[in-house]
């Protein structure tokens, strides 16, 4: 709550007798104003001191002599390192991890602006490895988001780096972000953080698929990987933090392969060895099934669907249902599992995913043969209708969270003639 | 030790623990520098000459590109089994002739032993045609000191350059000098 909101709405609580004028006063007295506007200023004021200086410096970067240079270099970074450590001491810790992650950014440009005034090449990602372990072992250090974060895209950077320009796949760079920030991840799984490793993760493991010219399907293997590494994490939200992405991931592949997966030419490149690729993805399917079983999560078992390998079959028509029938039984399934757990966020992704996987059904299957005002048409009944549909399905649940509420939230089952069905128009 | 985390960032360590990171930090940095010095100590030298061109590109801010002689091989001297791709690194066997400049003798996905007066430069194949290949260095940009860029500009739009490179025994190169051919 806000201190301008108490401001302002105490005394109509004072009129309308919900406290008295002493009441108000005392939470008034709770929640002082803030100080930290005033704060500000002096930051601001030596980020402008800071640039300015900055800016001299790298416009005679090169008039300067080595030694000057590496000293310039080496002093900005012991400063920001002293001065995040100073203002940690002081409870300060969002400025002082700010300063950490700067000195971490300083490390990173010393090894590139070194390298370069020596004229040193780099083959391979030895010399930006360092960063990333100073990352990884900061982060550990100081338990700190922001370095995640930072160290995620670092490593990100560095492989990306890698691959486009030295044309190697980083395997320590790799092992280090999967190893090192897996394992503060299962140990502090917080959603910001699970999200943002869990990118970063995809994105290493996209790399790693072009660097081999692998089929891109390949790519879903890893990615599942990270999606069971959810399912074992004790901690459901910050395990189901880490799933968003590569379900993400998988529903846009199954979305774009419904959408444009009809001319067997897109099909084909698809497709690895059958017997390999779906052994992978099979063990990764019992990794996390396990997973699921363990940790009594076996009802977000039909996230599967979507890694269902549709582009096997031959491009057309099979493929065009197929990918249909999988995309509307995964959107059944989430508001299946919204409407058990009670669950609203879920209900409305369902709701769009069974929206979309509508509007991808409608678009292929009518517009070949439609009158245009017809095809419309259609169109928005479909829409409106589903959408009153969907919303009083939503508000029902609403009301039957709140009746149940007060008495005992968990004991009270889900309506016996509620069953979702969502393809089903009335009951 | 049940959680790795809380080790690390236990009050009594985290004081030691982050002077250490900083301090190798610190001595990395400084180990890069030492590199930079090492190959031009202990590295064999060679010389490679550029090519003209696009003058408006030669340039760069800071930076000087240079084109080399060795930039583009014959295909033939691929001695690889498979094809050469694009991205794919490679090593690049250089023979010094008599006006000693280095040129190219051969292409080899893995390192091949240089007798004497050869060296070996790492490279990677950035394009393939039917009868050559493009390759790239990782040299082709030349840090100038303020003020000498224009000159060696001007120098490399009419004559090719000279550029010494020092290759270190454990395969760094680096640019030491850039002059015009004489």
């Amino acid at each position: 709550m806000s201190r301008k909101f108490l401001e302002n709405e105490s005394p109509g609580w004072v009129t309308d007798g919900l406290i008295s004028e002493a009441q108000r006063q005392k939470l008034l007295a709770r929640y002082p104003p803030e100080a930290q506007a005033l704060g500000l200023l002096p930051i601001l004021g030596s980020v402008l001191v800071g640039l300015s200086g900055l800016s001299v410096v790298a416009a005679n970067w090169q008039a300067l002599p080595a030694a000057l240079r590496l000293a310039l270099l080496l002093g900005s970074l012991l400063g920001s390192y002293g001065a995040g450590a100073y203002f940690l001491r002081r409870g300060n810790a969002d400025l002082g991890h700010g300063l950490i992650g700067l000195g971490l950014l300083l490390f990173g440009a010393s090894i590139i602006l070194t390298s370069q005034l020596y004229q040193l090449v780099g083959y391979d990602a030895s010399g930006l490895l360092a960063w990333v372990v100073a990352g990884t072992a900061l982060s550990y250090v100081y338990g700190s988001r922001l370095l995640v974060l930072l160290t995620v895209l670092i490593g990100a950077a560095v492989q990306t780096y890698c691959v486009e320009s030295l044309g190697s796949f980083s395997y320590a760079t790799a092992w280090l972000v999967v190893g090192g920030l897996g394992y503060y991840w299962w140990r502090r799984p917080g959603v910001v953080s699970s999200h943002v490793l869990a990118v970063g993760l995809l994105w290493q493991a996209g790399l790693l698929v072009i660097a081999l010219h692998a089929k891109i399907t390949w790519f879903f293997v890893p990615a599942m990987l990270v999606y069971a590494a959810g399912d074992w994490q004790p901690n459901r939200s910050g395990g189901r933090a880490l799933q968003a992405a590569p379900l993400t991931a998988a529903y846009i592949f199954m979305f774009g392969l419904a959408t444009f997966g009809e001319t067997d030419a897109y099909a084909n490149v698809l497709r690895p060895p059958l017997l390999p690729y779906l052994a992978a993805l099979g063990a990764v399917f019992a990794l996390s099934a396990a997973g699921k079983r363990v940790q009594g999560r076996l009802a977000s078992l039909p996230d599967w669907l979507l890694l269902l390998p549709g582009f096997y079959l031959s491009g057309g028509l099979p493929l065009a249902v197929a990918t249909l029938v999988v995309l509307y039984a995964h959107a059944g399934s989430v508001l299946a599992r919204a409407h058990r757990d009670q669950d609203s966020d879920q209900l409305t992704i369902g709701a769009v995913l069974f929206v979309a996987a509508t509007m991808v059904a409608y678009f292929k299957l009518t517009w070949g043969f439609l009158d245009k005002s017809v095809f419309f048409l259609l169109g928005g009944v479909l829409l409106l209708s589903l959408s009153w549909y969907l919303r009083r399905r939503t508000a029902r649940l609403v009301a039957a969270n709140a009746a149940a509420a007060p008495s005992q939230p968990l004991a009270t089952p889900a309506q016996p003639g509620d069953e979702p069905a969502p393809t089903a128009p009335t009951e | 030790m049940t959680d790795l985390l809380t080790w690390f960032a236990a009050p009594i360590r985290r004081r030691p623990l982050v002077r250490l990171l900083v301090a190798a930090q610190v001595l990395y940095v400084l180990g890069v520098a030492g590199a930079g010095y090492a190959t031009t100590e202990l590295g064999q030298h060679i010389m490679l000459t550029t090519t003209p061109i696009d003058p408006r590109d030669l340039l760069y801010g800071d930076f000087v590109r240079l084109h080399y002689g060795i930039s583009e091989v014959p295909l033939h001297l691929w001695h690889g089994e498979e094809a050469p791709r694009r991205r794919q690194s490679i090593f690049v066997l250089l023979a010094t002739g008599p006006d000693s400049l280095s040129t190219a003798v051969g292409v080899y996905p893995q390192a091949p032993k240089p007798s004497v007066g050869q060296a070996v430069l790492r490279g990677w194949v950035t394009e393939v045609y039917r009868n050559s290949l493009s390759l790239r260095y990782n040299l082709e940009r030349y840090y100038v000191p303020e003020g000498s860029g224009l000159r060696l500009e001007k120098a490399g739009r009419l004559h090719p350059l000279q550029v010494r490179v020092s290759i270190a025994p454990w395969g760094q190169a680096r640019i030491t000098d850039v002059d015009v051919a004489k």
